[in-house]
Parts: C-alpha cells; structure tokens; sequence
C-alpha cells in the first residue's frame, strides 16, 4: 500500500483542527460568510477520504492501516497509536455525512449562532473522528470526553432553560458514566498494564487465569454500564430524551444522527462485538438490554407528544436491535450490527432533518397542533415517510436488510422466541410512524398552517440526499450481500 | 433456458415506470394517464409472451445466487403467468376506468404512481421464487395500498388507512417470522430448494396470520370494510381484484406446489373459510352502504378461493385457481359499478337509491352480470368456479363442508340481489341523473362482457389451470 495513503488518514483529525485555527484567527468579521461552507467542505472531504480508505482497504486486503501522528509509535512501548479498520472508516463516513446535513441545515436555521455552532461542532468532529481512529482504550476515552463537551455546549447553545436543562441532565448522566469507564479502565490496566485494543482483547480472552479476575469482572461490568450510559441503552436511557428534544434543531440532528452511537454504541460493538464474542454472560447481558431498548424505546414512542421527542425514543429502540445484533456473538450479527450502525445514521438524520424543516416553518414541534403539512411540504412529507418505513424496516429500503441480518444471527443464538419478539416489535415503530405521520403530515389542513412554505433549499437537499441513500442501499443490497459473502463476513 | 428478459422486463417496466409518471404528469395528465396504462398492459403481453414456455414445460427462470440462502429467482411457471395475467388483465381495466373517475381530483400524480407500483409488487410476488422476495414485493403492496386508502387525506380515511397497514403488515412480521423460521430449519429461503418438504405447525400458523391478514379472512378482516373510505377504482383494485388476492396466491404457492399440508390443516383451515364465509355474508345482508356489502361479498368469496386451495385434491384446487380469476373480473366490476353510482348520486346509502336503471342503463346491466358471475349462475364464469369448490369440499368426506358453502352460496345470492332490486329497480330517487363518463362506462361493460364470455368459453382457462394442477406432483 503506498505511503501517501497515509496522508488521507491525517486528513479526518488534520482537517478540523485547522478549520478551528483559522476560524479564530481571523476572527468573527473576516470568517462570518465562510463558516459553513467550510464545515460542509470539511465533511465532504472526510466522506471522500473515507470511501478512498474503504476502498484501498479492501483493494490491498489489510485489515486496518497503522500510524501516528507526531511520533513513532515502535519506539515506545505502550506509545498510543491510529490505527482505523473497515468498521471505523464506515464510522467515519457516517460522521461525515451526518455532519454535512448538520451544516446543511444549520446553515438557514441559525444564522445568528454561525460562530459559536460551527467552531464548537468542528470540536465535536473531531472528537468522533478520534474516537474512530484511536486504538488504545483511553485514547478512546479522552475523545469521548471532547465529544460529550462539546455536544453539552451544542445543546445548550442558545442558552435558554429548555437547552440548559437538557445538557445539564446529559451533563451528569455523561459525567456518571465517565466516572464508571475511568474506573473501570484503571482496574483493567491493573492487570494488564495496557490499555491497547490488542492487549486488552487477549487478556479478556482469557481472563480467568489472570491475577485479580474478580476485579477485571467489575472493571468490565463498570466499563459496560458506563458505555451504555453514553449509548442510551435502556434502562440507563433517561437523559436522552430531553438532550435531543431540548437541543436546537440542527444539533438533535447530529446527537441523534451519530454522537451518542460514537460516544457509546461503538465502543460497545469493539467490546463485545469484536473482542468476546464468544461470551455467554455478556452476551445474554445485552440480549436483555437490547429486548428492553426495543420495546421500551417503542412504547415510549408511542405516547409522545413531540415529534423530536417520538424521534429520541425511537433512537433508543434502534439503538436497542443494534445491541441485539452484537449480543449474537457470531460474525453475522455483527455485521447486522455494523450495517445497522449506519442505517440508522442515515435515516434517523433524515427524520431530524425534516423535524428541523417543520419547526423551522411553523416554529413548533408538538404533535397534536400540526396536521396536514404534507400538501404544503411535499418533499419534507414524503422522505419522512420512506425514513421511517425503512426505520420499521420495511422492504426494499436499507433499514429492513440490517434488521433481516440481526434477527437471523439473534435467533441462531438466543432462539426463535427473542427474534421472533424482536421482529415483531417493528409494528410498534409502525404505529408511532403512522401516528406522526397522519397528525403532522396528513390529514385536513388547519387553519394557522395554510400559509406554510417548503422548507429553504439546503433542507430540502438534505433530506433528499439522505433518502436517496436510504433507498439506493435497500435497492443494491443483494451486491452488498454478494460483496460481504464473497469477503467472507457472513 | 430460455433467455429471461421478458420476465424481468415485466417486473420492472411497471415498477420503475411508475417513478416516471409523477415527471410525466408535469407535462401533461394525458401523456401520463396513457404511460399508466401502457406499463400495465406491457406486463400483461410480457406474461402472455411467456404462456408459450409454460405450456412446452419450459418455463422462463432467472436465478442469482446470494448468500444466506437468499437469492434473487423468477421463474414464469404455470400458477405465476396465471396470477400475472389475471391481475394485470383486471388492473388495466381500472386504470382505465380511473381516467374518467379521478379527473378531478387532487393528487393523480401520486395516485397513478401507487396504482402501477402496486402492479409492479403484484408481479415481482408472483414471479418471485425465495421468500425474503416475496416478503419484500408483499410489503410494498401494503404501503401502496396505505396510500391509496388513505387518498382523501381526512383525518377518518387517514385512520382507516392505517388501520389497513398496520393489520397487514402485522401480520406479514409474524409469516416473516415463520419464513426466517424456516431457513433456521432448512438453511434456505429458495422455494425451489424447499419443494415438497414439510412444515411444523406453529410456522404454518404464523404464515397463515399473513395470509390471512392480506386476504382478509375472519378474525383479520376487519380492514376491508372500512377501507372502503378510498376511490372505487383503488377499492376495485385492491380489495376486489389484486391486493387480497395476493394471500390467496402466496397460500396456493407454498401449500399446494412446495409444502406438504398436513391433513390435520386440511380441516382446519377449510373450517376457518366455512366461518368467514357464513359470517361475512350476514353482514353483507345486513349493511346498507353499497361498498361495505360488496367488500363483505369479497371476504365471504375469498373463503371459497381459500376453501378450495386448502382441501386437498385435485378439483378443489382447480376451483380455487379457478375462482381467483372469476372472482377478480367480476368482483372489480361490481366495485366499479358502485363507484359509478356513488359518482353520479354522491351517495353510498342503498336505502336512498331506486330505480337507477332507468338513467343507469348500461351500468345496470353490467352490475347484473357482474353479480350473477359472483352469485355463481350458470353459464356465468362464476358458476364454474364455485361449482369446483364445493365439488372439491365434497371430495374431503366432509359433506356438510360442502353444505355449509352452499348456504353461503345461497347467501350471496340474496345478497346481491338485495342490493341490485333496491338500487336499480322501484322508484326513481334521482330525477336528474347522468351516466357515467364513457371511460368508466366502457371498463364496466368489458368487465361485465368477459364474465360472461369467459364462462362461456371455460375451455381456455381451464386448459391453463390443469397444467397447473397437473404440476402438483403429489395427486
């Protein structure tokens, strides 16, 4: 592989940092008209990188490309490292993408905050990029933070009570979970004396033999709670809500898009995904917890009144066949996982987009006072529907052919009756679907909306583009799976 | 093989098709009305095309292998072509009729869109050999079918057309369910590779909630009377002529030519449609709004079809297969001649309606053939049929079977001479009546017209439908 291609992986930390200096060196007058264009040049250029690197990777067969920025990680010992695989490059691609619809949409929706938005999301790129492409745990974890600070500044953007009490529930749950990740990482170092991703896969391997195996099981147990915390997993899913329906609207697009699956639900597939798949206990463990995320997530969805709101509670069902997925323990699984990793960004972007375009038009997101837009806002209307059936996973979009993998690998490990409940959960999502879609988008026309215009061009783009995807995937998917047999990953 | 471009061609025109027609009716709602109608009728010569290989046993097939006991397989054999041209022959009718009907109202463009994806899902089912496909075609329908219900857009139909997705598509999880269960067992989705095996009972019970749920049979038909809230061409199309009939299909596909049916299910599901049959045509006794007794007449004739697919031999799946295509050409023309009524009275009340036949000539007629087709009068396509049917549920040696389905028999024809005496016949109601436009009139008369001749010329599609039974390996 040649040398140069290592230059485009500096690209996705490189990129933002300089971004954020020139931003500030010139100052808010001189920049003022620049930002956004270079926040969606940025993530441009991050998705193009990261499609390059996909391809190379597949091209050269390596498994993941090594290096580090500013020494030589050989002559150290326990020197940290990059060193991003297939799974984090895919990671990064759905960073960048959801990124740019961010700017897409924050671009019309908040001209007043330009400055502070954008310097602060650069901030929050770059922690989940890092996140992508660290391989050592607390590496892992300080990227974590940046990305957790700056999206508490992002929801709390304007400063108002509904955003400060949203970052602030986000604020202590996040900082809890901090507490318990830096624990338990601090017992596992115990043992191991590394914190890199190798290191620690072969000790957990194996880690009855080790020298305290009680307190690696609750370094573990305290590293898996902090993590769920982060990815919103019920039960530990109550500051989720309110961050996403208290924050701005661009920025519940980029939460619910691709933070908190960064800042937890990757480190959760990592974990338990790559490192025990074989692990009865663990595995039973989130089999329940992704269950409980479900349809839990499913039913609180149900009797939501708000639109972002009805959209965070279906995050956290998602998030929950995402945890499921992994449960499997078995390489199919996940994939699933993975491949459901980045369906969802894709289409739950979309749904925040479009929340974004109604309460841009008629300043309010509760579901009960809408009805009828979708005469008004054909295009917002219309890719809200195709998000969410690919949400329900209905075929032929992309969301049903994660969820076919996931329920295959979870009923080859846990039995029909877990699958069989899984799936069945999907009419759930259907009767949320239906029930936002009739009250906000169809349905007579009252009175107050009757004057409502499409939204601006740069949302509209957005979604469409998202629900191109959505569709475009769910129609290539039989040469995708013809591509991951032929890889040998299912 | 047979280089199988038409078969795909076939799929795809309409499927594709259909996202152009919403550019086409930017140019102009004639340029698109005729496109519709053009991707329905190219689906209806493409299966003709294939009559050919069916009849030499040498069926058109397309198979790419995928992993995961998934693969993409059509394949043009008998009971598929059968299906194809029955569906697209009546879909076109009403895409026709819609010329005149929809005129007027807002939204064509997504409607010719839904109406011809929907036959563009029909298709991709009926040919489809693996069952994710099959599922996958399934699921379209039903959001083109939510759609279309709920094509008003009041906050009523808007419910009723989700009450429509979500019974259907509840139940197509749970056959989804059984499907996966079956490649847990077998380690295939591929229908071909599945043929002749047998089925445990539980999967079988979870494919027939789907079943049973598309084709609306009791205790999942509560959604066919009440989706008939949307325009009478989609209630034609889908609840008469295509949409239900897709259960109906998918039963015939996997129990009579790849599953054995164990004989225990071979009472069981016959008792089923006995219920529903009994029970639909009390209601459509009893009701007055014209589209609710029609959509009850459909879920009580759907238990014949199912009746005649589930018992076992030979003569009962011939009148099943039989009566799919009988009931599909009649049945559409009944709902469309009730579409003209409700256009020309803007009411659906039969109690407010007489003496219509005196303005409504040629929609009387072809009302009254399309009801002696269903009612099961000879020489009636129809009649045929049911004949086979309950000849069929004789053969099972249970005669009160049969007997059963004879007073249902019985009651459809009360029914639909109920409806017919109080709407065309007695008092004139409303002086100053207009046929319909000649689009719609010429769709109900061809509908009415080929009840008859079809009966009349039963050699032609029975020579189909023997080739069909005759594949059936195991009688």
């Amino acid at each position: 592989m040649p040398d140069q291609f290592s230059m485009l992986v500096y690209s996705f930390l490189g990129l933002p940092l300089a971004a954020l200096v020139l931003f500030n060196l010139f100052g808010k007058r001189v920049m003022t008209k620049f930002y956004m264009p270079v926040g969606m040049g940025i993530c441009l250029v991050q998705m193009l990188s990261a499609i390059v690197s996909l391809v190379l990777l597949s091209q050269y067969n390596k498994d993941a490309i090594t290096f580090s920025q500013f020494w030589n990680y050989q002559l150290y010992e326990g020197a940290s490292y990059f060193s991003p695989d297939t799974f984090s490059f895919l990671s990064l691609l759905c960073i960048g993408l959801v990124g740019l619809v961010t700017f897409l949409v924050a671009y019309p929706v908040l001209p007043d905050r330009r400055f502070q938005f954008c310097n602060v999301t650069l901030v929050l790129l770059l922690g989940m990029n890092g996140i992508a492409l660290v391989y050592d745990l607390f590496s892992l974890y300080v990227f974590m933070e940046v990305t957790a600070l700056s999206a508490f500044v992002l929801i709390a953007l304007y400063r108002d009570a509904k955003g400060l009490e949203g970052s602030f529930k986000y604020l202590m749950m996040s900082a809890i979970a901090s507490a318990f990740i830096l624990t338990g990482l601090a017992l596992i170092f115990l043992n191991t004396g590394s914190l890199q991703y190798d290191v620690v896969q072969a000790y957990l391997a194996n880690w009855q033999n080790g020298p305290n195996p009680v307190l690696t099981q609750i370094g573990f147990i305290m590293l898996m709670s902090g993590f769920s915390i982060k990815a919103g997993v019920a039960p530990f899913h109550g500051w989720l809500p309110d961050a996403y329906q208290s924050a701005p609207a661009p920025v519940s697009i980029i939460l619910g898009g691709i933070v908190t699956k960064m800042a937890g639900v990757y480190a959760i597939i990592r974990l338990v995904g790559e490192w025990l798949p074989g692990s009865s206990v663990v595995n039973v463990a989130f089999m329940f917890l992704g269950l409980l995320s479900i349809v839990l997530g499913a039913m609180s969805a149900i009797g939501s009144t708000d639109f972002k709101r009805v959209l965070a509670f279906s995050s956290i069902s998602q998030i929950g066949y995402i945890v499921l997925g992994i449960s499997s323990g078995s390489p199919l699984g996940f994939v699933g996982a993975v491949f459901h990793f980045f369906n969802h960004s894709v289409f739950k972007s979309t749904l925040f987009v479009n929340s974004a375009a109604v309460e841009m038009q008629t300043k309010t997101t509760l579901i009960d006072k809408l009805g009828g837009l979708h005469k008004q806002m054909p295009v917002t209307g219309t890719s809200n529907i195709l998000a969410f059936l690919s949400t329900a996973g209905i075929p032929p979009l992309a969301g049903f052919w994660s969820k076919l993998l996931i329920i295959i690998a979870v009923w080859q490990a846990h039995g029909g009756v877990v699958a069989g409940v899984a799936l069945f959960a999907s009419i759930f999502t259907a009767v949320y679907f239906l029930m936002v879609q009739r009250k906000v988008f169809f349905g007579p026309c009252r009175e107050e909306w009757k004057d409502v215009q499409e939204a601006k061009f740069s949302i509209r783009l957005a979604s469409v583009l998202l629900s191109c995807i959505t569709v475009g995937v769910g129609c290539v998917f039989p040469w995708i799976l013809r591509f991951l047999g032929a890889q040998g990953w299912i | 093989m047979v280089e199988p471009g038409i078969l795909i061609m076939c799929i795809l025109v309409p499927l594709l098709g259909s996202f152009l027609l919403p550019l086409l009716g930017r140019i102009s709602a004639a340029t698109r009305n005729v496109a519709a109608l053009v991707f329905v009728l190219f689906s209806l010569v493409a299966s003709g095309l294939m009559l050919p290989g069916v009849i030499n046993g040498s069926p058109m097939r397309f198979y790419m292998d995928l992993p995961l006991g998934l693969s993409i397989g059509f394949l043009a054999d008998g009971l598929a072509v059968f299906m194809a041209m029955t569906a697209s022959l009546v879909a076109a009718i009403i895409v026709f009729y819609s010329f005149g009907y929809m005129e007027h109202y807002d939204n064509q463009n997504e409607y010719y869109l839904m109406v011809v994806l929907f036959i563009g899902a029909m298709m991709g089912l009926v040919y489809s050999t693996n069952l994710i496909f099959i599922y996958m075609f399934w699921e379209i329908s039903a959001i083109c079918c939510w759609r279309l219900i709920g094509f008003y857009r009041t906050e009523q139909v808007v419910l009723r057309a989700n009450k429509a997705f979500l019974i259907t598509v509840g139940g197509a999880l749970l056959m989804l369910v059984g499907f996966i269960a079956i490649y847990i067992q077998t380690g295939t989705f591929d229908l071909l590779e599945l043929q002749g095996r047998g089925l445990d009972g539980w999967i079988l019970i979870l494919i027939l909630f789907g079943i049973l749920s598309k084709s609306a049979t009791l205790p999942l038909h509560s959604w066919l009377p009440d989706a008939g809230v949307a325009p009478s061409p989609v209630t034609s199309l889908l609840h008469a002529a295509v949409l239900v009939k897709i259960g109906v299909y998918v039963f015939a596909r996997l129990f009579l030519l790849n599953f054995q049916l164990e004989v225990a299910w071979q009472t069981t599901i016959p008792i089923i449609a006995a219920v529903s049959a009994l029970v639909s045509a009390g209601a459509a006794i009893v009701e007055n709004d014209i589209k609710r007794v029609i959509a009850y007449s459909t879920i009580s004739q759907l238990a014949f079809i199912l009746l005649g697919l589930s018992c076992g031999n030979m003569i009962g799946a011939a009148g099943g297969l039989m009566y799919i295509l009988m009931h599909s050409l009649a049945k559409a023309g009944l709902f469309l001649c009730a579409g003209i009524v409700e256009h020309s009275t803007h009411t659906k009340d039969i109690r407010e309606m007489g003496g219509l036949a005196q303005r409504l000539p040629i929609t009387a007629v072809a009302f009254a053939l399309c009801a002696f087709s269903v009612a099961g009068i000879p020489p009636f396509g129809g009649f045929f049929a049911k004949y086979l049917v309950i000849a069929g549920a004789y053969e099972t040696g249970y005669p009160w079977l049969a007997g059963v389905f004879i007073i249902g028999a019985v009651m459809t024809v009360i029914y639909l001479m109920r409806v017919f005496v109080k709407v065309f016949f007695g008092e004139l109601t409303h002086p100053d009546l207009k046929e319909g436009s000649w689009e719609m009139i010429v769709a109900v008369a061809l509908l009415g017209i080929l009840s008859l001749v079809i009966g009349i010329f039963i050699n032609v599609p029975s020579g189909l439908i023997n080739l069909i039974v005759d594949s059936i390996g195991r009688w």
